[in-house]
């Protein structure tokens, strides 16, 4: 699928070395530095649980280990996706002169936002401290329970970018559709709240993100492992995304010049 | 000439189509395909035929737009033709400076910027770090090398630029047209590089208006027009071509 190895590693050392620059001046220009990479999610997390904890007529506390179980890894999908969408579009700087693998840009977007990733579940960590009563074994699966959702992210980012590239009116339809994946999730309300055989409840089981959110909401809410089912239908979900995603990139690489 | 062939086109057509930004909409895209409506295409390259061989010199001259640097940019593989057959050596180091400080990041040092725009040009961390102490020095940038080089002048920029792109080990060199810039001093100081370079049979391929350094510095000038290679060959005849077309079209403009 690539060819030509020696540019591409030329293409991944740069990317690498870049992202790590990118991150490395964000914070020298901040007044507050590396403490806002804490603030900004726990500002965030902190509202939306105190709004939605009266909405869903639950324990607070209970209710914000909940919400933030699968709301970091969304955030991050999220994040991911419209990054990565833009990616290319935003890269036209070098694209347009010096020839840089088309995945390189994609790539550093995935770097940098795992990057924030890890300072968000810092954070969501530091609260459960507060509001957390059983830690469990279960934890430790969560640097593994991150992978189906960096894959599909990076995959329907890459998607998207192909088309952000072509059609530049499909950002707000993407950004649509996010939203409405969101607030059709699990992530906001639990599954309880709706009676077994609503109508409701049979949505959710069609709804994929059903299966990404179980993913961190059982072990960090349930104090349970991940069904085998979980595990089956986000993998297989983010599989696709990807090879559909990179296919894309691959069919369409000799046209984003023209484009960009 | 038995040397080894480092870029190789064949038929090479490319074509841009004639749109604008606001064009590249799905809202866009769906009408025309609804009124089966063509969009123009505007020729850039038709049916070029090229072949370099190491340590060869090659200046490109022609009029404004007649398609030099989509040519220097097909070569560079940034733009993949629409039609047509591009080999490279992938084994060198090929150096494009289409234009100077490609890659530099102006929030970045200088210092980083070398880093991240010598890894684009395909050379290793240890390599740029061998070389970063001569690089500074050539560019005499000593009390500035940290400093983020949007606080740098366009003259400090473009030395930086140049020298990064000569010092490390370049073994093929694309130039559009960038001298120029700096003082006089320091242009000299780049001529005697570049000149060096040469010498030690670094391939090279320059866009230039300045027929007479072409005429001193490659061995084989290529004349593009409307998209063609019109003329090819000896640096004196071709130039010689190029200057008598070029001064009938001013006789027609002053008359």
């Amino acid at each position: 699928m690539l060819s030509d190895e020696s540019i591409d590693r030329r293409s991944l050392r740069f990317t690498w070395y870049y992202s790590l620059s990118q991150l490395n001046t964000k914070y020298r220009y901040t007044a507050l530095g590396f403490v806002w990479n804490f603030l900004e999610p726990a500002l965030y997390l902190i509202i939306l649980s105190l709004v939605f904890a009266v909405i869903n007529r639950m324990n607070i506390s209970d209710y914000a280990v909940f919400l933030f179980s699968a709301l970091v890894p969304w955030r991050y999908f999220e994040k991911v996706v419209s990054l990565v969408m833009e990616s290319l579009v935003n890269g036209e700087w070098l694209l347009k002169k010096l020839y840089v693998s088309p995945f390189a840009f994609p790539i550093n977007k995935l770097i940098i936002s795992s990057f924030e990733f890890i300072f968000s579940i810092v954070v969501a960590f530091v609260l459960f401290a507060f509001l957390k009563e059983n830690w469990t074994i279960h934890l430790i699966i969560i640097p593994i329970a991150i992978i189906p959702w960096a894959v599909f992210g990076f995959g329907l980012g890459l998607i998207c970018a192909v088309l952000y590239t072509f059609f530049r009116d499909v950002k707000p339809l993407v950004q649509m559709i996010l939203t409405l994946t969101f607030f059709t999730s699990p992530i906001l309300f639990s599954r309880a709240v709706f009676l077994p055989d609503s109508f409701q409840a049979r949505v959710m089981n069609f709804h994929p993100i059903t299966y990404f959110a179980a993913l961190f909401q059982k072990p960090v809410y349930n104090a349970i492992w991940p069904s085998e089912i979980d595990w089956i239908v986000s993998t297989s979900i983010a599989s696709v995304f990807l090879i559909a995603g990179l296919f894309l990139i691959n069919k369409y690489k000799s046209k984003f010049y023209y484009y960009l | 000439m038995n040397k080894k062939i480092i870029f190789s086109l064949e038929n090479i057509n490319v074509e841009f189509e004639r749109h604008s930004l606001s064009q590249r909409s799905l809202r866009n895209a769906l009408g025309r395909k609804l009124n089966k409506h063509k969009s123009e295409k505007i020729v850039a390259l038709k049916n070029i035929n090229l072949e370099i061989r190491e340590s060869e010199h090659i200046g490109i001259i022609g009029r404004n737009g007649a398609g030099k640097s989509t040519l220097l940019r097909v070569i560079s593989k940034v733009i993949i033709p629409g039609s047509g057959k591009v080999y490279f050596d992938s084994s060198k180091h090929i150096v494009p400076l289409l234009e100077l400080g490609i890659g530099f990041q102006p929030e970045l040092s200088g210092r980083e910027n070398c880093f991240v725009a010598g890894m684009l040009m395909g050379y290793s961390k240890k390599e740029i770090e061998d070389k970063i102490e001569s690089i500074v020095d050539f560019a005499e940038l000593q009390n500035f090398i940290d400093e983020p080089v949007k606080n740098y002048s366009s003259g400090m920029y473009a030395r930086l630029a140049f020298a990064l792109a000569t010092d490390i080990n370049p073994q093929v060199l694309l130039v559009d047209e960038v001298f120029g810039v700096g003082d006089e001093f320091f242009m000299n100081k780049c001529m005697i590089r570049m000149k060096e370079l040469m010498n030690k049979g670094l391939t090279t391929i320059f866009i230039s208006h300045n027929l007479d350094f072409l005429i001193s510095q490659s061995n084989r000038l290529i004349w593009i027009d409307d998209g063609e290679i019109k003329l090819e060959g000896n640096p004196l005849t071709v130039a010689e071509a190029y200057r008598n077309s070029d001064n009938k079209l001013q006789l027609v403009k002053t008359g």
